[in-house]
């Protein structure tokens, strides 16, 4: 399953590369996300909750990152299961973020998710408009955190 | 897994507010087989076959009332539903076969909120209003707030749809559903569930909903305006399966692709209202 997406963020693209970049900062961020572990430079464990109506389940994932090219491209692989279930998860993932002028950032993101196991049996179908809405859930809370802290750094620095 | 199987609503309702995690299992047409397939699990069952107050179908002068556990094959053989409410009884009759329309219930399946059932978008067309009890009492939700998103209803914890309610339409309404899927007793890839009146030649009401084309069955009043005052012909129904498809957002899936299922809306659109055009109650 293929995803990609993009959306605009009001911040300089330098500040939208730190935050995006820091699993603290972008964990809260992600839809479902309970926890998050930082184990090394690029590497971090995660523990996301999906729920999709009667279907309930909790992934525990690794996430490494693979390339970074700072300020605009990064790439990770992600491998997952879910506690005590037969599915698993593995994700390859791409970020790109493009200066629109010095205070817009575009950030577009790619991934190619496989599930395999029980989820494996549910239609793809839905599982992609599942994953559409969490992104756009994503991308309303990363804006609000990051223009929220820019607008507050800006006023302090005033 | 523990199985309960209260003899009353209100005993079933008691259990909803005592355990933690417990589910409701109507037909389980399909709860059972998600079972099955390890894709739910549930810690305590609780059975609503036992309750009689929850089955079959009354009638008043205003509405017909179908019980919230009342199967899919009664109601596609009820002499009640006519007129509007032939969209409901014609979706009913379309339901995978007649083992699961034996064992499935209009509760059930409305409950479980799959955007691919036949039930959502003829319940939409026919104007339901659903009853819900809980502990608290019984609330009426109408049927499109009811639908929140895949798979998702707005029922709160605790609370169990008892009946749907429907009223009788506008006088000389005919209701029809028409599905499309791969082979027979499949779920639909696209549905058009549809109510009309006829004055003469032209479209006096319309109300149609979409099934398997969104998270929730979609209604366009847009379209439905294109519809009234026309006789029905080949520009008004293009209109009107134009907006439709505007509004729609088919998954892409074994099913058929979102283009493809696109495609479909205006062909099964001028299929459902050729039929109820040309006088044929609802039959399938």
């Amino acid at each position: 399953m293929k995803i990609e997406e993009s959306f605009t963020v009001q911040a300089p693209i330098d500040r939208v590369w730190e935050f995006i970049t820091d699993p603290e900062q972008v964990g809260p961020c992600l839809p479902g996300c309970e926890e998050i572990e930082v184990l090394g430079p690029t590497t971090y464990k995660a523990r996301i909750k999906v729920a999709l109506g009667p279907i309930k389940t909790t992934f525990k994932v690794d996430v490494e990152v693979t390339e970074e090219r700072p300020p605009e491209f990064a790439a990770s692989v992600t491998r997952g299961e879910e506690g005590g279930k037969a599915s698993r998860v593995s994700a390859d993932s791409t970020l790109a973020l493009k200066a629109l002028d010095e205070s817009q950032t575009e950030v577009t993101y790619a991934s190619d998710v496989s599930v395999v196991g029980r989820l494996g049996k549910f239609g793809l179908g839905i599982m992609k408009k599942k994953a559409k809405s969490m992104g756009e859930e994503f991308a309303a809370k990363f804006r609000v955190r990051v223009e929220g802290d820019g607008a507050r750094a800006a006023e302090a620095s005033a | 897994m523990r199985y309960l199987a209260p003899g009353s609503l209100k005993e079933a309702l008691d259990i909803l507010r005592r355990e933690d995690d417990a589910r409701c299992i109507a037909g389980g047409a399909t709860l059972v087989a998600m079972m099955n397939a390890d894709l739910v699990a549930v810690d305590v069952l609780v059975g609503l076959g036992r309750i009689a107050e929850l089955s079959g179908i009354t009638e008043t002068d205003d509405e017909v009332r179908i019980g919230a556990m009342t199967r899919h094959a009664e109601i596609a053989a009820s002499p009640v539903l006519t007129g509007a409410l032939g969209v409901v009884r014609s979706a009913a009759g379309q339901i995978a076969h007649p083992a699961v329309r034996n064992m499935g219930t209009i509760g059930g399946s409305i409950c479980h909120a799959d955007p691919a059932a036949d039930f959502p978008a003829a319940l939409l067309a026919a104007d339901a209003t659903i009853e819900a009890a809980s502990a608290e009492g019984t609330r009426q939700i109408p049927i499109g707030e009811f639908f929140e998103d895949y798979f998702e209803t707005a029922l709160r914890e605790g609370e169990i749809v008892t009946a749907i309610r429907l009223p009788r339409g506008p006088a000389g309404a005919r209701g029809h559903h028409v599905k499309f899927s791969r082979v027979d007793g499949d779920y639909a890839t696209v549905s058009v569930s549809a109510v009309l009146v006829m004055a003469g030649a032209t479209c006096s009401y319309a109300r149609i909903a979409l099934g398997s084309s969104g998270p929730v069955p979609i209604r366009v009043t847009a379209a439905e305006e294109a519809l009234v005052g026309s006789p029905l012909d080949q520009a008004a129904i293009a209109e009107a399966a134009r907006l439709l498809a505007e509004a729609a957002d088919p998954v892409d899936d074994v099913r058929g692709t979102t283009e493809y299922r696109l495609m479909l809306i205006p062909r099964l659109l001028a299929r459902a209202l050729n039929t109820l055009k040309d006088g044929e109650t609802a039959s399938v």
